[in-house]
C-alpha cells in the first residue's frame, strides 16, 4: 500500500487548489480523478467566469482548469487521471480503480473534493432516448464536438440551464424554450438576458407534461402549473424537438464521506446530503476534510478558496505549518469567501425572494419572469446613463460577485467599488474612448457601447458576439431588442476581434437613432431562419 | 449533421483519424478515440439498448459513465458503457436487448 501525506479526491477547482496549497507547504500530495482531463466541472465550461481577478474572473472555465493544473504540477503534486476512487475508510485508506486493478493507498490526511452530481426530473417519457442531462450536453458538444441534437428544450433556468442553453446556441443547436417550474429565473439575470435577446423564449411556472415520441424524443408538451404544482388545463404548449435537456440542480457527491463514517446530514441549503464541516473544511472524522461543491453547492470561485483553506488545514493537522500560520494565511481567504457570499445568489439567500438590490433599486420583474429587462425598467440602473458620444451601457442589474468590467476600463468609466457584489455604475465624468475592452471582459455579456450621435439620424450599438458565422462589415440584417423581437433594420459597421478579447467579437451596428436603447442583438439576413 | 466543424470559442475540434466500425452489422464511420456513443450520435443512432423487463428503449443520458443507460454489446461483450469507451477501427457495436444482442432478449436460449 502506497502512502502519501495527503490524498485529494477530485481534480476540480477545489481539489487542485487544495493540493497545490498543501504541496507548497511540503506535503507529499496526490490527486485522483475519474476523468481523463483535470478541472472537474471547469473543463466543460467555455464561458468567461464571474468573480474578480484573484478568482480568475473573465477567464474561460477550461482555461482556469489548465492554470490550476499547472500550479499543482509546479508545486509537485501527482495528478492521477482515469482513476475513480471507489472506497474511503475511516482509517484514511483509499481504494482507487486504475486500469483493471483496484489499488490501495493511505493518506495521513484526505480531502474529498468530489463535487456534485446532477439531479433528475421525472415526467412522462423521461427515459426516452433524447432526454439527457445538461452535463451530458456539455460533454458531447464541448469535449467531443458533437451536437446533442438539432432542437432542444431546456428544463431548468438555474445557471447551469442558462449557461448550457447558450453553449447549445454557440454549437449551432436551436433552443426552442427554457422551461422552469419556479415562477422566477433561477440563475443570474445576465445569463438569461444573453439568451433572451437571441430570441429564446422563457416559460416560468411551467413544466414538462410529456416527452413525445415512440422510441425517441420527437416533441415536448409543457404546461403552466399552479402553486400546488398542478397543471393548469388549457395552458399546454407544444414544441417540436429532438432533445430535452434536464438542468434541475446539483447534489453534493458525499457517498465517499459517508463511507468514511463522516457525519453527513441532509441540508437543503447545501443542495442535499453534505458533510458537517468546520471553518477549515474538517469533517467529524479526524484527518478527513471536504472542500468545494461536495460540502455545499456553490461556485468555482468559492470552491478554489475553500480548497486552499482545507489544503492549509491539512498541512497544519500534520504539523507542516503551525496553528498561527494557518490562522494568518486563512484570514485573507476567509474575507474573500465572505465577500463572495454577499450577493443575492449567496447560499444564505437561497429560496428567498429578493425584490430590490443592495442599492435599494427595485429589481426588474421582467428579467425574473421573462429573462430580459423591459425597456421601461432599464434606465433605473446605475450602469445605464445618457451621454453625448460613445459610452458604455451596462445592463447588469443584480448583485453578483463579479467585477471584470471595472478592471477592464483604464479610463475609470466603470465603478463597482470595494464591495464586489455592488452594481456596476458608469461614471459620467470619465471620458470613454470606445476601446471595447469592457464589452469583451464582461462575463455576463451585459456591457454595450452606445453612440447616439453616430450619424445624423443614426446611432451605433456595439455588442459582444460569440457565434458563427461572424457577420462581415457592411452586412445588413435585423436588430433584435432585449426580448429577441425584431425591431429595425441594422447594418454592421465594424467587427473587432483581438486576442485580448479572448474569442468575444465586438459587433458594431448602425440603427435608427431612436433604437439606441432598444436594439441589443444582430441577426444576419441570410441566417434569418436559423437559431441565432 | 451533428458534428461541429468550427466552434466560435473552441475552434475546430481536435479529432482522431476516421475509422470504420459496424453498428448491428451496418458499416459506419467515426473518429478514432472518441467515445463510441459520440460516433453513434453523429451517425444518428439514438437507441443503444432495450431494458430487460419492459423492453423500453434507452440512449445516452449522462455521457460520463454514471447512469449505464448507454450500455451496448461491444465486440461481443455486453454492458459496455459506450459513452466512456473509445472507438477503434473495426469495432463491432450492437444494440443490447436486456443483457444480450438478440432481439428475442435471449428468450430462445432459456
Ligand atoms: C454549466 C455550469 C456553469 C457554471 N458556471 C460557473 C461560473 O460562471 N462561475 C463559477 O464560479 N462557477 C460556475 N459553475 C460552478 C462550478 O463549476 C462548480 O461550483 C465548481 O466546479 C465546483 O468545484 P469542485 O472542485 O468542488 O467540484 P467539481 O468541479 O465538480 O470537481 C470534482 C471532481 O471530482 C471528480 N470525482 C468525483 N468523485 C470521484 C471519485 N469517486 N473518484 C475520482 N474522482 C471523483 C469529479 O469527476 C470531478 O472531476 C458552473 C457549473 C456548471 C455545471
Ligand atoms: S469602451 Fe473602453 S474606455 Fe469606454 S468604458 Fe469600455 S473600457 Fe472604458
Ligand atoms: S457588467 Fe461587470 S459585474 Fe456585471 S456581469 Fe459584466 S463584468 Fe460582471
Ligand atoms: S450515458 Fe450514462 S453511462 Fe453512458
Amino acid at each position: 500500500m502506497k502512502r502519501y501525506d495527503l490524498i485529494v479526491i477530485g481534480a476540480g477547482p477545489s481539489g487542485l487548489s487544495a493540493a497545490a496549497e498543501a504541496a507548497s507547504k511540503g506535503l507529499r500530495t496526490v490527486v485522483f480523478d475519474e476523468n481523463e482531463r483535470p478541472g472537474g466541472q471547469l473543463f466543460k465550461q467555455i464561458h468567461k467566469f464571474f468573480g474578480s481577478k484573484e478568482h480568475k474572473a473573465k477567464v474561460r472555465g477550461y482555461n482556469i482548469g489548465k492554470q490550476l493544473l499547472q500550479e499543482a504540477a509546479d508545486a509537485g503534486v501527482d495528478v492521477v487521471l482515469n482513476a475513480p476512487v471507489e472506497g474511503l475508510y475511516p482509517d484514511h485508506e483509499v481504494t482507487v480503480r486504475i486500469g483493471d486493478s483496484l489499488r490501495h493507498f493511505k493518506g495521513d490526511a484526505v480531502i474529498a473534493a468530489t463535487g456534485a452530481s446532477e439531479n433528475m426530473a421525472a415526467f412522462k417519457g423521461w427515459t426516452l432516448p433524447g432526454v439527457i442531462g445538461a452535463g451530458a450536453a456539455q460533454t458531447m458538444m464541448n469535449l467531443h464536438g458533437i451536437k446533442p441534437g438539432n432542437k432542444v428544450v431546456m428544463l431548468g433556468s438555474g445557471n447551469v440551464g442558462l449557461v448550457v442553453s447558450y453553449q447549445l446556441l454557440q454549437a449551432g443547436v436551436e433552443v426552442a424554450a427554457v422551461v422552469d417550474a419556479l415562477p422566477h429565473v433561477g440563475g443570474y439575470g445576465v445569463h438569461a438576458a444573453k439568451l433572451a435577446r437571441t430570441g429564446v423564449p422563457f416559460y416560468l411556472s411551467h413544466t414538462i407534461v410529456e416527452a413525445e415520441g415512440e422510441d425517441r424524443v420527437k416533441g415536448v408538451t409543457i404546461a403552466e402549473i399552479d402553486n400546488k404544482f398542478n397543471f393548469i388545463p388549457g395552458t399546454e404548449k407544444h414544441f417540436d424537438a429532438d432533445t430535452i435537456c434536464v438542468a434541475v440542480g446539483l447534489s453534493p457527491m458525499s457517498q465517499l464521506l459517508k463511507m468514511a463514517e463522516c457525519d453527513v446530514p441532509d441540508d437543503p441549503s447545501k443542495g442535499g446530503q453534505a458533510p458537517r464541516v468546520g471553518a477549515f473544511g474538517e469533517t467529524s472524522v479526524k484527518g478527513v476534510f471536504a472542500a468545494g461543491d461536495v460540502s455545499g453547492i456553490e461556485e468555482a470561485s468559492s470552491a478554489m478558496i475553500e480548497g486552499r483553506i482545507t489544503g492549509l488545514a491539512a498541512a497544519e493537522s500534520l504539523g507542516f505549518i503551525t496553528k498561527q500560520e494557518l490562522e494568518a494565511e486563512t484570514a485573507g481567504l476567509e474575507n474573500q469567501l465572505a465577500s463572495l457570499r454577499r450577493g443575492m445568489f449567496a447560499p444564505g439567500n437561497k429560496g428567498r425572494k429578493i425584490t430590490e438590490t443592495d442599492e435599494g433599486i427595485a429589481l426588474s420583474e421582467s428579467l425574473l419572469t421573462q429573462g430580459y429587462v423591459a425597456d421601461d425598467e432599464i434606465a433605473r440602473f446605475p450602469g445605464v446613463t445618457k451621454q453625448r458620444g460613445i459610452h458604455p451601457v451596462i445592463e447588469c442589474t443584480q448583485n453578483i460577485p463579479c467585477n471584470p468590467c471595472q478592471d477592464a476600463c483604464r479610463k475609470g468609466c466603470i465603478r463597482i467599488g470595494k464591495d464586489i457584489t455592488s452594481l456596476p455604475a458608469v461614471d459620467t465624468d470619465s471620458q470613454c474612448v470606445g476601446c471595447g475592452l469592457c464589452v469583451a471582459a464582461c462575463s455576463g455579456q451585459a456591457v454595450f457601447l452606445v453612440d447616439e450621435d453616430y450619424e445624423e439620424g443614426y446611432a451605433s450599438v456595439t455588442l459582444p458576439y460569440e457565434f458563427l458565422p461572424l457577420p462581415e462589415t457592411g452586412a445588413r440584417g435585423t436588430a433584435l431588442d432585449r426580448s429577441g423581437a425584431p425591431v429595425c433594420e441594422a447594418e454592421v459597421v465594424e467587427i473587432r476581434t483581438s486576442p485580448a478579447f479572448d474569442h468575444t467579437n465586438l459587433l458594431t451596428m448602425k440603427v435608427p437613432a431612436d433604437m439606441a436603447m432598444t436594439a441589443r442583438f444582430f441577426r444576419n439576413q441570410k441566417t434569418e431562419s436559423e437559431a441565432c | 449533421m451533428l458534428r461541429i466543424t468550427e466552434h466560435p470559442i473552441l475552434g475546430a475540434p481536435e479529432k482522431g483519424r476516421r475509422v470504420e466500425f459496424t453498428f448491428d452489422g451496418r458499416t459506419m464511420s467515426g473518429c478514432e478515440g472518441e467515445p463510441v456513443a459520440a460516433a453513434l450520435k453523429a451517425e444518428g443512432v439514438m437507441i443503444h439498448r432495450y431494458t430487460s423487463k419492459r423492453h423500453e428503449p434507452r440512449g445516452i443520458f449522462c455521457a460520463i459513465g454514471r447512469c449505464t443507460d448507454c450500455v451496448m454489446v461491444v465486440d461481443g461483450v455486453p454492458n459496455i458503457r459506450t459513452c466512456v469507451t473509445p472507438l477503434h477501427e473495426g469495432m463491432d457495436v450492437r444494440t443490447q436487448y436486456g443483457v444480450t444482442d438478440r432481439k428475442d432478449f435471449g428468450e430462445e436460449a432459456r
